[in-house]
């Protein structure tokens, strides 16, 4: 079952141990007007172990968000991954820092990470420090990560055909987010993430 | 079976690891004022180099070492060190060159003789502490490059040496440029004139001689408005037990419309296969595209040395600036690396690429470290970052730190990296195709590396294609 933390304001610190054969499923969801510093140590210990850690964020104001994950993978035949993707606008500031180490001898792991992220205004700002640290040959390891703006070209193509230019922004915000809530397995639980989501985008889209 | 192909693929020794027999004249060991009014007097220098270099020295004497970096440096004696080192005849240049010097380079493959030189390749050769010879320095002149020893643009350029010395690297940027804002002898400058395009490859071919030395090169590349210029550089060692400092400070100045493509082929000693000896190479290398359309390209190809600590760096200030760096790192044995890039974007529409490829064997480190920052005026601005590594054995480690700052909303950066080894797969998809086993690997590492390789100079590919294959040898599978 998906673990779906709603992130309050303030430090949130979870050190994960994830024994052979588990698997844990982890969503954190940090809304607007939420400053928090989240610090994740999840460690592999067993064979066949599974990490998937997902985050999105929303910043309209003054917030600053941090959020550090460390991967460690310990042993071999382990697998994570790990998809953080925000928006930061207003005066916001968020610092994005995470890293997979694989230990000597963890052969066989596969480990991905990817952070994107929206800027909305020039106040905002984004930090992402994405970093492997490997000292096993036979792995399949990537990082990803992105900070950049809403598409144009998209919004030309979305106006051209009747959506109003503050629609078409919340449809491509809300599609960035999307691939982060997908993986709440839990209905009822998704469904209200996802227009709670909705509505906050609205606000921020409404106050730019 | 990988293992026992990786192991074959071995043993070939490093090439330029002699010595050269030639009487040379050194100042005594370690390091305080008088040392450097030493080095100073020896090099005929103005008071106000004097005083640039002391100036520095009282900096350094504040700063501790770095120890940010993913590497495990032992400590430095400081004091233990030769500051300057020179072959005798120095004096009697540029007239004649020691004979000794000329055999040396000539093994080196670096011909000093302007008849006999690679076509369009013009060459300043340093042997330890001082630069032996600059050749085509005519032929340049006509056009009104300068292109000469660093030793030599003091005394006979002041003028611009003051003007742009030590504005791209400040003297107290970090330890090692403090220490070689104190110490340098020797290194190369340029100056390309407005609107002149450099009608050949410039070159400044480093090597270190003597023992219980220490090489602090200095190179300064200024571009005027609308030139360009391509510039090499290469560096080779003798095998010693000992560890050498080389501590290199390259600042290049690109004003408007000009470009620069700067490319280096590093192949110090890298110690032997327990990791004894070779050369630390702590380099700090930075140009500014200070006009707008300026534009300079890094590419670097690190096979060499015991420790690299290196950064080659670009400041986008001008408008429309652009920026590009290409890298190849090998790491084998013992080695650690721990390199990368900086690009700051300050001015608008500025664009930079960034790619790295690694390529750590046997028990070698190899990290890439890079900043892409886009401070709040670069609209419109534009990275691209890819940073590979390969893994040959699993006894190696292979990191990548890169750290990414935006604070503009049109600013768009994008980083990715991959890590993974040469599979049974592929191997066996070319052992299949009747390729040998050993060609296979040079093959695979060669095609993960083309798109650096191919950036290089024609002088420089072919040597580096080799060096590549040379580097890998006796990787543990």
């Amino acid at each position: 079952m998906t673990d779906v933390i709603i992130v309050p304001d303030g430090q949130l610190v979870r050190n994960l141990e994830v024994n052979a054969g588990q698997k844990t499923d982890m969503v954190l969801l940090i809304m607007p007007g939420v400053s928090c510093d989240v610090r994740l140590d999840v460690r592999l210990t067993g064979e066949g172990a599974e990490a998937n850690i997902y985050g999105a964020y929303i910043c309209g104001g003054n917030e600053k968000v941090n959020i550090a994950v460390d991967m460690h993978h310990d042993v071999p035949y382990c697998n994570s991954r790990q998809l953080f993707k925000g928006i930061a606008g207003g005066a916001s500031k968020v610092d994005f820092y995470g890293k997979i180490i694989v230990a000597k001898d963890a052969q066989r792991t596969e480990a991905y990470q990817e952070n994107h992220n929206i800027l909305l205004s020039d106040e905002a700002k984004v930090d992402t420090k994405p970093q492997l640290e490997i000292y096993a040959d036979d792995v399949k390891c990537s990082h990803g990560a992105t900070i950049g703006r809403l598409n144009e070209e998209e919004q030309f193509y979305m106006r051209s055909r009747g959506i109003s230019l503050e629609d078409a922004k919340v449809l491509q915000m809300i599609s960035f987010i999307a691939p982060v809530l997908e993986n709440i397995q839990d209905e009822t639980q998704r469904d209200a993430a996802s227009s709670e989501f909705e509505s906050q985008i609205r606000n921020i889209i409404r106050n730019i | 079976m990988s293992k026992e192909i990786l192991d074959n693929i071995t043993d070939k020794e490093y090439e330029h690891g002699f010595v050269t027999d030639v009487e040379q004249e050194f100042i005594p060991k370690g390091l305080n004022e008088d040392i450097i009014r030493l080095i100073s007097a020896k090099k005929d220098e103005p008071e106000w180099m004097l005083e640039f270099r002391l100036e520095a020295f009282r900096r350094w004497q504040k700063m501790p070492m770095p120890k940010w970096a993913h590497l495990d440096i032992p400590e430095i004696d400081f004091q233990d060190i030769i500051y300057y080192a020179a072959p005798k005849k120095a004096e009697d240049r540029p007239k004649e060159i020691d004979p000794e010097l000329e055999k040396t380079f000539d093994k080196l493959g670096i011909p000093l003789h302007e008849r006999a030189a690679l076509a369009g390749v013009a060459v300043d050769a340093v042997f330890d502490s001082v630069s032996v010879t600059t050749t085509f320095r005519s032929a340049l002149a006509e056009k009104g490059i300068i292109f000469c020893s660093f030793s030599e643009a003091v005394k006979e350029h002041p003028n611009l040496i003051r003007k742009y010395l030590a504005s791209v690297v400040p003297v107290g940027d970090n330890f090692y440029s403090a220490l070689n804002s104190a110490v340098f002898s020797d290194g190369s400058f340029v100056y390309i004139p407005k609107g002149v395009r450099c009608p050949m490859e410039l070159s400044s071919y480093f090597r270190i001689n003597a023992a219980g030395t220490g090489q602090f090169e200095r190179t300064l590349i200024v571009a005027d408005e609308g030139s360009y210029v391509s510039y090499m550089e290469g560096c080779t060692a003798p095998m010693r037990d000992e560890n050498q400092l080389h501590a290199a400070v390259v600042e290049i100045i690109v004003e408007k419309d000009a470009e620069v493509k700067y490319s280096t082929v590093q192949n110090w000693y890298p110690g032997d296969a327990e990791g004894k000896g070779g050369i630390f190479n702590f380099v700090t290398k930075r140009g500014i595209c200070k006009g707008s359309g300026s534009h300079l390209s890094w590419t670097q190809v690190e096979t060499g040395s015991a420790i690299t600590w290196k950064y080659p760096s670009t400041i986008l200030k001008g408008d429309n600036s652009s920026s590009e760096f290409y890298s190849v790192a090998v790491t084998n044995n013992f080695q650690q690396a721990d390199t990368g890039t900086k690009m700051i974007h300050i001015g608008r529409n500025t664009k930079s690429r960034i790619v790295s490829k690694g390529i750590s064997a046997g028990r070698s480190q190899n990290s890439y470290r890079g900043l892409v920052k886009m401070l709040p005026g670069a609209e419109n601005a534009r990275n691209f970052s890819q940073c590979d590594s390969l893994l040959i054995g699993d006894k190696c480690g292979a990191h990548t730190f890169p750290y990414i700052e935006n604070a503009n909303k049109t600013a768009v950066v994008e980083h990715e990296a991959t890590t993974s080894k040469i599979s049974e797969d592929q191997l066996f998809y070319c052992n299949q195709r009747g390729i040998g086993p050993e060609e296979a690997v040079g093959l695979i590492v060669n095609g993960y590396a083309r798109e650096v390789l191919s950036k290089l100079p024609m002088e420089f590919a072919v040597e580096a294609q080799k060096l590549l294959q040379v580097s890998l040898e006796g990787s543990v599978g």
